[in-house]
């Protein structure tokens, strides 16, 4: 989860380095750390690193890691001869690493050679039952094949080895709101809450999984009306200081929603 | 009144491009919106789009009843209501109008029954670099009397370079400059209008 310090750093930097202002390293390392998906940038900038030899050898030991970050975002943009060409040097530098031996199969899985990824997974994980990594790469493969009852599964028994996943909480609830299963969904995010309550994320989405568990099961429920009122005044507000001109629009959408 | 096998559906480049062009700026999640329009004779006219949500919990009914609430009382005023509904899977080989897609369109489908269900057809998109056709790179979905939903073949861009526009955009990565109804959520600010993206 990103707050909005390391949101508006993030912007920061991205444009900084978007427009020839340095900065990559940081970057990238910023893109690292908060664990973001930003595929298409960090294989354009450090592909840039990585390519003039001042620059890697610059970062010392870090240039290893940025290998492995560059060959991840190669795949997730399909350059799949970039990624090999990344796995290799890091098989010469690290050979027998469990660590390369990740992105070997990650590499297998993403030429979509199921079959063999799994059998890479299994083995790996035979040495290594614990490794979360893995551990998730598998759900990750039942979805990219469309198999998201698998991936239930495989979230599920994931969870119930690494219940403080937050991420994997948050995934599992939203394939449960993809598949309308609101009440699973639901349970997901009370976890959430009861362990990062605040986060304001989750209060909303658990928000709008029971509303919409109420939608359906009987109707619109108009007893609290003095709250809405409330809410309906205070968007009110905010309309009129940052968006005057959709003002009337959110009058009359709040009165044929029955709230003002 | 029309019989909706003979229904032509026909979108303006603006409208098309727009609903692209946010697939193109959240790749990696399901992105949704909504087509207005009118009918016109034997021809549903697309002429405009919103762009919806983007955000994973995109099967979630509160915001979207908003949104609908609102874009309708906008686009009346300009004589325009909804007439269609635009999908665009998460997975790049999915060409299946999941549950999520179906529920909703059936609901636009009580309000206008000639609505028009777009799936955004990810393999026709990445073919447009090397392969000029003027065709849209959607799939069209329509509902008879009965409850599914069936691929038709009846829609055009109105103007035959649409998909030329669209690759220039592309190439100028125009997306990022797209505002969403998710992104309006977020910070009341945005104009979920774009009325300024093709100025």
């Amino acid at each position: 989860m990103v707050s909005k310090t390391e949101e508006s750093q993030l912007q920061q930097l991205e444009n900084q380095v978007e427009n020839r202002g340095g900065g990559a390293w940081e970057y990238l390392s910023l893109v690292r750390k908060l664990k973001l998906r930003r595929s298409d940038k960090v294989l354009k900038h450090g592909l840039t690193i990585l390519n003039d030899p001042k620059k890697r050898s610059a970062l010392g030991p870090d240039e290893w890691t940025l290998y492995e970050q560059v060959a991840i975002a190669a795949l997730d943009c399909q350059c799949l001869e970039v990624a090999k060409d990344c796995i290799k040097v890091l098989q010469k530098k690290f050979p027998d690493s469990k660590r390369v031996g990740r992105l070997e199969a990650m590499l297998l899985e993403a030429k979509g050679s199921w079959a063999e990824a799994e059998k890479a997974y299994s083995s790996l994980l035979e040495d290594n039952p614990l490794d979360q990594v893995i551990s998730m790469r598998r759900v990750a493969m039942a979805k990219a094949r469309g198999d998201i009852l698998g991936a239930i599964e495989w979230l599920n028994k994931y969870l119930e080895i690494f219940m403080a996943d937050h991420d994997a909480w948050r995934e599992l609830a939203e394939i449960y709101v993809s598949l309308q299963m609101y009440k699973q969904a639901a349970f997901c995010y009370e976890e959430l809450i009861l362990s990062q309550p605040m986060i304001p994320l989750y209060h909303l989405a658990y928000a709008d999984c029971t509303s919409a568990i109420a939608q359906l099961t009987k109707g619109r429920n108009n007893e609290d009306k003095e709250i809405s009122g409330l809410a309906a005044a205070a968007l009110e507000k905010d309309y009129k200081q940052s968006s005057p001109s959709k003002l009337s629009l959110l009058s009359s959408t709040l009165r044929s929603l029955k709230i003002q | 009144m029309s019989n909706g096998g003979e229904l032509r559906y026909v979108i303006g480049q603006n409208a098309y491009i727009k609903l692209i062009l946010h697939a193109l700026k959240h790749k990696t999640s399901s992105v949704n919106g909504v087509l207005l329009g009118r009918l016109s004779g034997d021809v549903v006219e697309i002429t405009e789009s919103v762009p919806l949500f983007h955000c994973s919990q995109i099967g979630l009914l509160p915001p979207l009843e908003i949104a609908l609430i609102m874009i309708e009382e906008y686009y009346s005023s300009q004589g325009l209501s909804i007439v269609g509904y635009f999908h665009a899977n998460e997975r790049f080989d999915d060409l299946e109008l999941g549950t999520v897609a179906k529920n909703i369109a059936d609901h636009i489908y009580r309000y206008f029954p000639q609505t028009a269900v777009l799936l955004l057809d990810n393999k026709k998109l990445g073919a447009l670099r090397n392969k000029k056709d003027t065709a849209p790179v959607m799939q069209l979905y329509t509902r008879d009397s009965s409850r599914s939903w069936n691929v038709a073949n009846r829609i055009t861009t109105k103007e035959p370079s649409a998909n030329i526009l669209l690759l220039d955009f592309t190439s100028s990565e125009k997306w990022n400059d797209i505002v969403d109804f998710d992104d309006h959520l977020d910070d009341i600010s945005k104009d979920w209008l774009n009325s300024e993206l093709f100025k």
